[in-house]
């Protein structure tokens, strides 16, 4: 009996377990003991309401505020965590385990992965796609001294933000995105 | 000679009773004096009235007051909250921009056949 009515629970909360599971917007862990140990650390959270509270606050003749206003036109939330550490091997690969959990087939797909034996530096990038567009996407970037983790709900056009490129203090590498 | 002259003058002066006509003209007339005197005291009913008026329009003027404030001060907060949320988005996407060029770079050494093992 006790199977059978944990049967039938299962099969009810199964639908909402999938459903978690496949939302653009991760769940991301307290990360309050990485950020105590980190030189500086950049903790954003941004959701409809602060996006669209933000548009308005983005002057459309400035080419950055402009750039800004274009990319997050389609997005529902923006979230970043990052840490810079003064030393390295300040933080483990289980302190961003439980968000690379969440980054799993079918509902993500890995676009871009990113290893370099001489700097240590490795970059993630996830995207979820749903009807042939892209609603949310992740990125985990960890550096020997860095760990960055964003996570972007919403349409993503990642075309307009290879642009930003150049704008917000990034140098301009003339870059052109892998055919 | 004197007494004839004072006699004369006793009933000259002596009282005599108003006509009644004269008694009516008197008393209209003492009427519409005191109905043109203006009143030279408000009375207690007119005291409190106007100072319900002033209590009113001060409740009234307090209330205006207020709600301005408090509009003033939701704006000046949603302005704070706008300018704060600005200055993320900013940050965000210069984080997330910075971060798609490292994974872009990479890839690009890649396929020059440098360092890194990426994949796309």
């Amino acid at each position: 009996m006790r199977i059978f009515r944990s049967s039938i629970l299962g099969a009810l909360l199964m639908p909402a377990l999938a459903f978690a599971a496949a939302s653009p917007q991760l769940v991301l862990p307290d990360f309050t003991a990485l950020s105590q140990k980190a030189a500086q650390s950049t903790t954003i959270t941004l959701d409809s309401t602060l996006l669209s509270l933000a548009g308005r606050f983005l002057d459309g003749d400035d080419p950055q505020d402009a750039a800004a206003k274009d990319v997050i036109k389609g997005i529902k939330g923006i979230y970043v965590r990052s840490f810079t550490f003064d030393t390295d091997s300040a933080y483990s690969q289980s302190d961003f385990e439980a968000v690379r959990r969440q980054l799993t087939a079918p509902a993500w797909s890995r676009l871009v992965q990113t290893r370099s034996k001489k700097t240590h530096a490795d970059v993630d990038i996830y995207v979820m796609i749903v009807d042939k567009q892209a609603v949310g996407l992740a990125l985990i970037s960890s550096e020997p001294r860095a760990l960055t983790i964003v996570n972007i709900v919403g349409s993503i056009d990642l075309e307009k933000l290879h642009k930003l490129e150049g704008q917000f203090g990034v140098p301009k590498l003339d870059l052109e995105p892998q055919k | 000679m004197n007494n004839d002259l004072e006699s004369k003058l006793k009933h000259a002066l002596r009282p005599v009773a108003p006509s009644d006509a004269f008694t009516q003209r008197l008393l209209a007339r003492v009427a519409a004096s005191r109905d043109s005197r203006p009143q030279a005291r408000p009375t207690a009913s007119r005291i409190t009235r106007r100072a319900a008026w002033w209590t009113s329009a001060a409740l009234a003027a307090s209330v205006l007051a207020a709600v301005g404030i408090q509009h003033q001060l939701q704006t000046e907060r949603e302005r704070t909250l706008g300018l704060q949320a600005r200055r993320q988005v900013i940050e965000a996407l210069r984080v997330t921009s910075q971060k798609l060029d490292l994974a872009y770079q990479a890839v690009r050494t890649q396929s020059v056949g440098g360092d890194r093992d990426s994949g796309v």
